[in-house]
């Protein structure tokens, strides 16, 4: 049969009505158990639930692409995938994979700027059989050449044929990224950079293993039905063999901050135009102004949702594209679902638009009504109807970000993360107590329309740029009868939407010359 | 939005996405792999109604799956309307308009979102379960009462046009495309989902035919109810009644064309205008989906057997020679005969007849040798834990059933199918390979970079 969409694991566990407590434990907590008891100095998140026959793990590193070494982009993501996907010194890659097979059990990993996971789970029937595999994936990887050679191809196909050639959504997304944070920790694809791949060794591998995978960047999560002699052993085991090393999380640089509409335009072949725009915020969930801007937020763009206004505005009344989201933090869809993936926290966020697809005749309108209803919303705020829409609608959906066992484990340690406690729960309890005018004043503080970087991926790539100096009308195009009056009235208003590009900053760029080094 | 059944892939190779799994009765343990209880109820009008209780306190998901997609589009000039007609479900009727219904679903913080496949067309809400009540309140209004005018119509046709554009940016949308095209000559199979540009370009000038296809299809005989999750079955059966009841039955019969038996082999050539490795895509005509029959479950044994991680053909050209870095085989369920789709992505063109001939070499062996016992029966438990793991939340557990009752109306069947799996032997295997796996039934479908264009290959 076909496989069916994936979605995350685990038990049901709303943020409010479960039952489930974290547990965090580390150097000096006293949880001693019956089954003996954790090793000091080991981080762990604990989310028992006795009646869940699987186990989860989730076992993260505080390294990631901010610590590449400068010329060896993507040696913190291709080392991640050496030990997920490169066999143990006891099993080869195929071995362990035939092994785990029976059991349906998996090893699974995920690379991003700040935070590595290897992600497990098997049934408890297994555990005995299949924890094994997993430490020594962690603590004993193979580390051998022939993984090295295939992952490194795959990561550098995917940047040369993928990125480049046939992702045009994800394209846009990292050319934004990319220009948002020239010279950053954050500017490039954590998959790395083509000469960054290309300049790596397994050695660099073996070394990077052995001095950023330490016990001091550990957090071993763990969730469903484990046992408590577990936590002691994976405790023991993670402190007996990982290295020791202190935990580096240097202070980032602040971000550059655009001035005026600084355009990147990748040019290649494509039926439609993608969009992506933002800028760096001084906003994470980490801070107090985080809540009255997800009120914001999701009320001018909830990703994939029609309770957005760009949703409405450009694909609802307009039929422009497929979809217009807005964001404040870094997201990644997680499968099919309409939630973010956790564990992909980042000490600095960015606010950003994603205009899916659009006609290229019609493409230079929608980003101007994107940035007009943003700037709408910036100068005039949200009506208090839409304000308490907005937030009884956040105050259920939130429950719903966390339906599994597995996905609550993730948003606990991104608490941690943060500092926030437990976020699912700290949402429950701030947006009660929101008013409007908070709302608002958050926007006006943290949100703009005039200073960003936009990505834009399309074929006329000097045709576009042009129509944007010139500051001309950018008339919509309507191959459909019957928009009604007010629409089109308002059509005029924002195909004269004053654009300020910055001249200087904007640039025209094939997708060969993006993710190079 | 569409779901397609042809695997991605380009994945996002380094955010893999965790199998789901769950608490439910330990895999193996019982005959049962679907082991939560089934309620079920036919209406008066024909509407079958399926309740599942389900751990998950305070949480209801709705499904409505209409059993029509894309294998009902049998006049031509009109593939893709079923999915075309799934957007239009979304601009209201006479006592709930669009903005109304979507504000209403706002205010119960719901998840909502609805796809369109080759045989069904499914809605979905996941919500608290005391919204149940306005939740079936809202969805049959619009089931029952649907009004839209031409200028919502032709807005939504762009919406459509949005998705294609989106779409196909990846070469798997357009080998998709062509492999049907070509491996069919009578059947709706023929297009996919989506359906063809030309079609959906021309889709704001179908108002009348939009009519024309509610009217036939969204009757409650072709369609199923399903509710997942922390409920009363007999109080939703309850509440179906009230709110599902009046919906008027249809009479309206599809006559879906046969497909006659292919007899000489296609080949399909595909120049791409940006860098790309080549895909080596072979479609081999399949049965349609029987839960009983032993053929369609011996294909869903030879995609694990001789294409997964732990084929040895996977082992052979992914790990250790390294000339394709992804692979895969898909026998994907259908209600009638579909493809069995196998497909390599090879990273240097000089290897592609290479790569084929180490595919074919594995089907012939398919053919002549049984399948080791322990290789068929690891197979059969990892099928089976893999299932029990992916119903891990309400949704979830519902997704999974709309599938099987797509095919075949009968929640029940996941059980038979596995069962059947379980009854499989090595000959079972190696019959199977020897009816499908001939070069005169097949389709070869080939995407490489455009030649003389400035082309960059990885390493």
């Amino acid at each position: 049969m076909k496989s069916l969409p994936r979605r995350n694991a685990g038990t049901l566990a709303l943020a409010v009505t479960s039952a489930l407590i974290a547990m965090h434990c580390s150097v000096g907590d006293r949880g001693a158990s019956p089954g003996g008891s954790p090793a000091p100095g080991i981080k762990t998140t604990l989310l028992p639930s006795a009646n869940s026959p699987i186990v989860y793990f989730r076992i993260l590193f505080r390294v990631g692409s901010i610590d590449d070494p400068a010329g060896k982009e993507g040696l913190a993501a291709l080392t991640a995938r050496m030990l997920g996907e490169g066999g143990t010194r006891s099993l080869t890659y195929s071995q362990l994979l035939e092994t785990l097979y029976p059991m349906a059990a998996r090893i699974d990993v995920q690379a991003d700027k700040e935070m590595v996971v290897i992600s497990g789970r098997c049934h408890r029937d297994h555990l005995d059989r299949y924890y094994p595999l997993l430490r020594d994936v962690l603590l004993d990887p193979r580390l051998d050449s022939q993984d090295f050679e295939r992952l490194r191809d795959e990561a550098e196909n995917y940047l040369v044929n993928g990125l480049r050639g046939n992702d045009d959504e994800n394209l846009g997304k990292w050319t934004l990224q990319t220009a948002l944070y020239s010279g950053h920790p954050y500017g490039h694809v954590d998959a790395g950079t083509v000469q960054g791949l290309k300049s790596i060794t397994l050695d660099d591998v073996k070394k990077f293993y052995a001095t950023r995978f330490t016990r001091e960047a550990v957090d071993v999560g763990l969730a469903g039905g484990y046992t408590r002699e577990l936590v002691s052993r994976i405790t023991h085991d993670f402190a007996a063999k990982l290295a020791s090393g202190k935990a580096e999380h240097p202070p980032l640089p602040a971000p550059r901050t655009p001035e005026g509409i600084e355009l990147v335009v990748v040019k290649k072949p494509c039926i439609a135009t993608a969009i992506s725009a933002g800028f760096p915020t001084r906003v994470t969930r980490h801070d107090d102004d985080w809540y009255p801007l997800l009120v914001a937020n999701s009320y001018l763009g909830e990703h994939r949702t029609f309770n957005g206004v760009l949703m409405n505005e450009l694909r609802g009344k307009r039929g422009l594209n497929y979809g217009d989201y807005s964001y404040i933090e870094n997201f990644i869809q997680d499968g099919d679902s309409t939630f973010p993936v956790p564990n992909i926290p980042r000490r600095q966020q960015y606010f950003s638009f994603w205009l899916r697809p659009i006609p290229h005749a019609n493409a230079l309108f929608g980003l101007k009504g994107a940035l007009y209803h943003l700037d709408r919303l910036v100068r005039q705020g949200i009506s208090e109807a839409d304000f308490e829409q907005t937030r009884s609608f956040l105050i259920t959906y939130s429950r719903l970000w966390a339906q599994s066992l597995d996905q609550r484990l993730g948003y606990r340690q991104d608490s941690d993360f943060y500092g926030t406690g437990d976020y699912l729960t700290e949402v429950q309890k701030r947006l009660p107590t929101l008013t409007r005018d908070q709302v608002n004043e958050a926007v006006r503080k943290h949100l703009r329309a005039d200073n960003l970087v936009v990505a834009v991926v399309t074929e006329d790539a000097q045709g576009f740029l042009k129509a944007l100096q010139g500051g001309k009308p950018t008339p919509i195009r309507y191959d459909t009868s019957g928009t009604p009056a007010e629409i089109l009235a308002e059509d005029k208003i924002i195909e004269k939407f004053p654009v300020k590009l910055n001249a200087e900053r904007s640039r025209i760029v094939t997708s060969a010359e993006l993710f190079e080094r | 939005m569409i779901r397609t059944l042809y695997p991605a892939l380009l994945a996002a190779i380094l955010v893999p996405v965790p199998l789901a799994l769950l608490a439910s009765p330990p895999a193996g343990g019982g005959s049962r792999v679907f082991d939560y209880p089934i309620h079920q109820q036919t209406l008066p009008n024909g509407l079958k109604v399926v309740v599942v209780p389900f751990e998950s306190p305070g949480l209801v998901a709705h499904w409505v799956i209409v059993r029509v997609g894309s294998r009902n589009e049998i006049e031509p000039g009109h593939s893709g309307f079923a999915h075309f007609f799934e957007h239009m479900m979304f601009r209201g009727t006479e006592k709930i308009p669009a903005d109304r219904y979507n504000s209403i679903l706002k205010e119960m913080g719901a998840d909502s979102n609805a796809f369109t496949s080759d045989d069904l067309t499914a809605y979905h809400i996941l919500a608290g379960s005391d919204a149940l009540p306005r939740i079936m309140e809202i969805e049959s209004d619009r089931f029952m009462n649907l009004r839209y005018g031409k200028e919502a119509f032709q807005k939504e046709a762009r919406a459509v046009l949005g998705e294609y554009n989106k779409n196909f940016s990846f070469p798997e949308s357009t080998i998709e495309e062509k492999l049907y095209d070509a491996a069919f000559r009578t059947h709706t199979y023929k297009h996919t989902t989506i359906g063809f540009l030309r079609d959906i370009e021309d889709m704001p000038n179908q108002y009348d035919y939009s009519l024309t296809f509610y009217d036939r299809y969204y009757r409650p005989e072709h369609c199923i109810l399903l509710v997942v999750g922390d409920v009363d079955p007999e109080k939703t059966f309850a509440l179906a009644a009230q709110h599902y009841g009046p919906w008027k039955r249809g009479s309206y019969e599809v006559k879906i064309p046969a497909e006659p038996p292919q007899t000489a082999e296609k080949k399909v050539s595909i120049a791409w205008k940006n860098p790309t490795l080549p895909y080596l895509t072979l479609g081999y005509h399949s049965p349609a989906f029987s839960p009983r029959d032993k053929d369609m479950p011996a294909l869903d044994l030879i995609t694990q057997v001789a294409f997964s991680e732990t084929s040895p053909l996977y082992k052979k050209l992914v790990i250790d020679e390294q000339l394709v870095d992804a692979l895969y085989g898909s026998a994907s369920d259908h209600r009638d005969p579909n493809l069995f789709v196998i497909g390599a992505r090879v990273k240097d063109e000089a290897k592609i007849k290479e790569v084929q001939a180490a595919i074919e070499a594995t089907l012939e062996d398919l053919k002549k040798n049984p399948v080791d016992a322990r290789r068929l029966s690891d197979t059969k438990s990892h099928l089976k834990y893999a299932f029990q793991m992916r119903l891990n939340t309400a949704d979830s557990v519902a997704e999974t059933l709309a599938h099987i009752l797509q095919l075949t109306g009968d929640p029940e069947d996941y059980n038979t199918l596995y069962a059947t799996y379980d009854s499989l032997t090595p000959e079972d295997i190696q019959k199977a390979a020897v009816r499908y796996f001939s070069p005169e039934n097949r389709t070869v479908v080939l995407l490489a970079a455009e030649k003389g264009k400035p082309k960059e290959v990885g390493r």
